[in-house]
């Protein structure tokens, strides 16, 4: 799509309240979703909720497919279908709902920053752990990703993604990398997370903005998720501010309506605590 | 002996039915010649020996079933029909590039009286042809680069392999035909391909990547093929402003299906044929031999045609068919019948009848087409006898419809859901024949039963086609 088209969409988007039968699409959460998908699924409907906006979740097994660019999740609002999170923050501004306009530039600099660090980090970390770690590749990743087709488009499809997979962890010049490397580097990335956050309940003091939500989705997720081994899981249990914030998004976003109305579809595993 | 007039019969004409006349003309200058002469045309010979002469890769083992007629051949005129037919069931082995037949007496020690020695001269094909070319349309252009390998393995075994190189796409396809020694149209063909379809009547595109296997084989008046094919199916929307309909049914999917075809054709010509029927059954049913996709398709057309006065034929053509899913799972767009265009029902754009979401032609479960057609030659028979034959008007009154079922409802609900809201168009056009396997319209078309969410094309609609109602 032209950029002018898009400006018209986004134009037309605006003009056109939130509507009560938002979607948002995942892939099958029990056999298929695997951590990073999960991470950015989850990140996309804390944002959501933190905005108030309502969204239905609905699960299926080709939703990479339905994407329009091929990555997980994607809204279905009105008649647009918007994918990821960073279009859907842009997306939901648009029509008025923002969470950073109380930010200064300086400020909302800083969350783009740490937001691309997540990114860089913790989501590129959940892929080489997926995918470029023979065991957990064998054991989890290849079984579940392929888990809706039949032989033999499981075996094609799943060493497909791997493939793919791994080739982009060779651009970006991780394919190099052992696991402890990738953990030190998760380390490492908490620690940063960890510092920023101090002893504030969101990043940006009183309000949570789309990088609290980037950061419960994730963290959330590691530690929600049984992997071959619960080291991923470990190096972010040893920053005690990170568990309590994941902690309190949880209980400020989550556990109200799941008590309330179970149509809001949200009905994550295990609990944090 | 006096067979020497026999040899000037080489090499024998390609039309059959001037067989006889050949034999006759040489009596006449042959007579005069020599006073010894026999006339041989009601005597009683016996082919001796039958010889294929240039043979190189070609296994003999397999040609003998072709010839075996000649050595039944009672006298001259038998010889050389038979050998005539020999010819042209060596030609259609595809891999003879000429084939030339000398009848001669015998010679040597065992040489009979009234002996007669048949040889067949042939060139062989090269063992590899290429092609290539380019091509333009769609909005996108691509090259194909085509090789084949007649006779890979002496027994007439072909190979071919196709492989298309495009500015959007990338397809090809590799095939193995083997026919059976003897029996030419009992043959088994294994495919290997990989094809890209873009749909804009729905939003969609589609690469498939599959294997199939097909046996064919005749059976009384009728052509069978039995076939097998395992299809790895990739969808996706064309541009993000598909319908949410297509969207979700993007993805992988897998078809495995046998489907079994029955062809009788006694038409004269596929193309503009002037008389005969034909009738094509095909039934097709997927899920059994794995995959996700289960279904059970189908699907007939039939044709009749007709000589009225003046050269001008009747036709009448219906098509029907019908896809039930098996299980719970819905059908998949892929597998759903379209209908509409200028080579089905005229007056409606491609595939633009039916279920639609946003704009996007989501196809129907069952479907029915008819059409009259009266076709006539050219007014005033302008290149009469040449280049005008390739041209005929017709006037044509086609209808269809197409829906999905509603499995609750029952048959006689579907017929009634069949038969109202009925589309229909009738017009007049001149049809192109190109060679015999497709013909161009262009038409002049009237659309009349249209349902709200068809689209239609009325006044002038220009088609291309290989399948035509």
């Amino acid at each position: 799509m032209s950029l002018a088209a898009e400006a018209f969409v986004s134009q037309i988007a605006a003009a056109e309240p939130w509507p009560e039968n938002a979607t948002l699409y995942q892939p099958l959460r029990e056999d298929q979703i695997l951590l990073s998908d999960c991470a950015s699924s989850l990140a996309v409907q804390a944002y959501l909720r933190m905005c108030n906006l309502p969204v239905h979740v609905s699960c299926r097994s080709n939703a990479e497919y339905m994407s329009p660019s091929g990555k997980v999740p994607f809204v279905h609002v009105g008649n647009q279908v918007v994918s990821e999170l960073g279009p859907i923050v842009q997306f939901t501004k648009a029509k008025g709902h923002s969470l950073s306009d109380g930010l200064d530039d300086v400020q909302r600099a800083e969350m783009k920053a740490y937001m691309e660090l997540v990114n860089n980090m913790l989501l590129t970390a959940e892929l080489y752990i997926q995918w470029c770690d023979d065991t957990t590749a064998t054991e989890i990743s290849r079984p579940r990703y392929s888990s809706p087709y039949s032989w033999p488009l499981n075996q094609i499809l799943a060493y497909q993604k791997q493939w793919e997979v791994r080739r982009k962890m060779n651009a970006i010049g991780w394919a190099g990398k052992s696991l402890e490397q990738v953990y030190e580097d998760v380390s490492q990335c908490c620690q940063a997370l960890s510092q920023r956050l101090g002893t504030q309940p969101y990043f940006f003091n009183k309000q949570p903005t789309e990088l609290d939500a980037l950061v419960f989705g994730h963290l959330f997720t590691i530690l929600t998720t049984r992997l071959t081994s619960d080291e991923l899981g470990e190096k972010i249990k040893s920053y005690s501010n990170l568990l309590a914030f994941c902690r309190r998004i949880e209980q400020s976003y989550f556990e109200d309506s799941q008590a309330g109305s179970s149509s809001r579809g949200y009905s994550k595993g295990p609990s944090l605590f | 002996m006096g067979t020497v007039h026999a040899r000037s019969l080489d090499p024998l004409p390609m039309q059959g039915p001037e067989l006889g006349v050949h034999a006759d003309d040489i009596e006449t200058p042959d007579m005069e010649q020599e006073s010894k002469q026999e006339v041989l045309e009601n005597k009683d010979v016996i082919v001796q020996h039958v010889h294929i002469d240039g043979l190189g890769r070609t296994k003999e083992d397999c040609l003998t079933y072709e010839i075996a007629g000649v050595f039944r051949a009672k006298n001259l005129i038998d010889v050389m029909k038979r050998a005539h037919e020999a010819r042209q069931k060596l030609l259609r082995l595809g891999i003879f590039r000429q084939v030339e037949v000398v009848i001669d007496t015998s010679q040597g020690v065992d040489a009979l009286p009234n002996g007669l020695d048949v040889t067949f001269e042939v060139t062989e094909l090269r063992r590899m042809t290429g092609s290539y070319n380019t091509m333009v349309g769609n909005n996108e252009g691509s090259m194909v680069l085509g090789l084949k390998l007649p006779n890979v393995f002496g027994r007439a075994e072909k190979l071919t392999f196709q492989f298309s190189y495009g500015t959007k796409e990338t397809s090809y396809g590799l095939s193995f035909f083997k026919p059976q020694p003897g029996h030419f149209e009992r043959n088994f063909a294994v495919n290997f391909y990989k094809v890209t379809g873009q749909f804009p009547w729905s939003s969609l595109r589609e690469t498939d990547r599959g294997v199939s296997t097909e046996f064919s084989f005749p059976l009384w008046k009728t052509n069978h093929t039995l076939k097998w094919e395992g299809v790895w199916r990739e969808l996706g929307c064309l541009a993000r402003t598909a319908s949410f309909a297509v969207r979700e049914e993007s993805g992988h999917s897998l078809k495995s299906s046998l489907s079994h075809a029955m062809v009788i054709d006694t038409r004269n010509s596929t193309i503009l044929p002037r008389r005969g029927a034909l009738l094509k059954i095909n039934q097709e049913l997927a899920g059994y031999t794995g995959g996700d996709a289960s279904f059970l398709k189908e699907d007939f057309e039939l044709q009749f045609n007709k000589r009225l006065f003046w050269d001008s034929v009747l036709s009448a053509s219906l098509w029907g068919g019908c896809l039930l899913p098996i299980g719970d799972k819905p059908t998949c767009i892929a597998d759903r019948f379209y209908l509409g265009g200028p080579t089905s029902v005229r007056g409606f754009s491609m595939y633009s009848i039916g279920p639609q979401s946003e704009g996007d032609y989501l196809g129907g479960e069952v479907y029915w087409a008819g059409a009259v057609h009266l076709y006539t030659p050219l007014p005033f028979r302008p290149g009469k006898g040449g280049f005008g034959d390739l041209f005929r008007t017709h006037f044509f009154l086609n209808a269809g419809n197409l829906c999905n079922l509603n499995y609750g409802d029952g048959p006689r609900a579907h017929l009634s859901k069949l038969a109202e809201c009925i589309r229909w168009s009738y017009g007049a056009g001149i049809v192109l024949r190109l060679g015999n396997i497709a013909r161009l319209e262009l038409n002049y078309c009237i659309p009349m039963g249209v349902q709200s969410g068809d689209r239609i094309c009325d006044g002038v609609q220009f088609g291309a086609g290989i399948r035509f109602l």
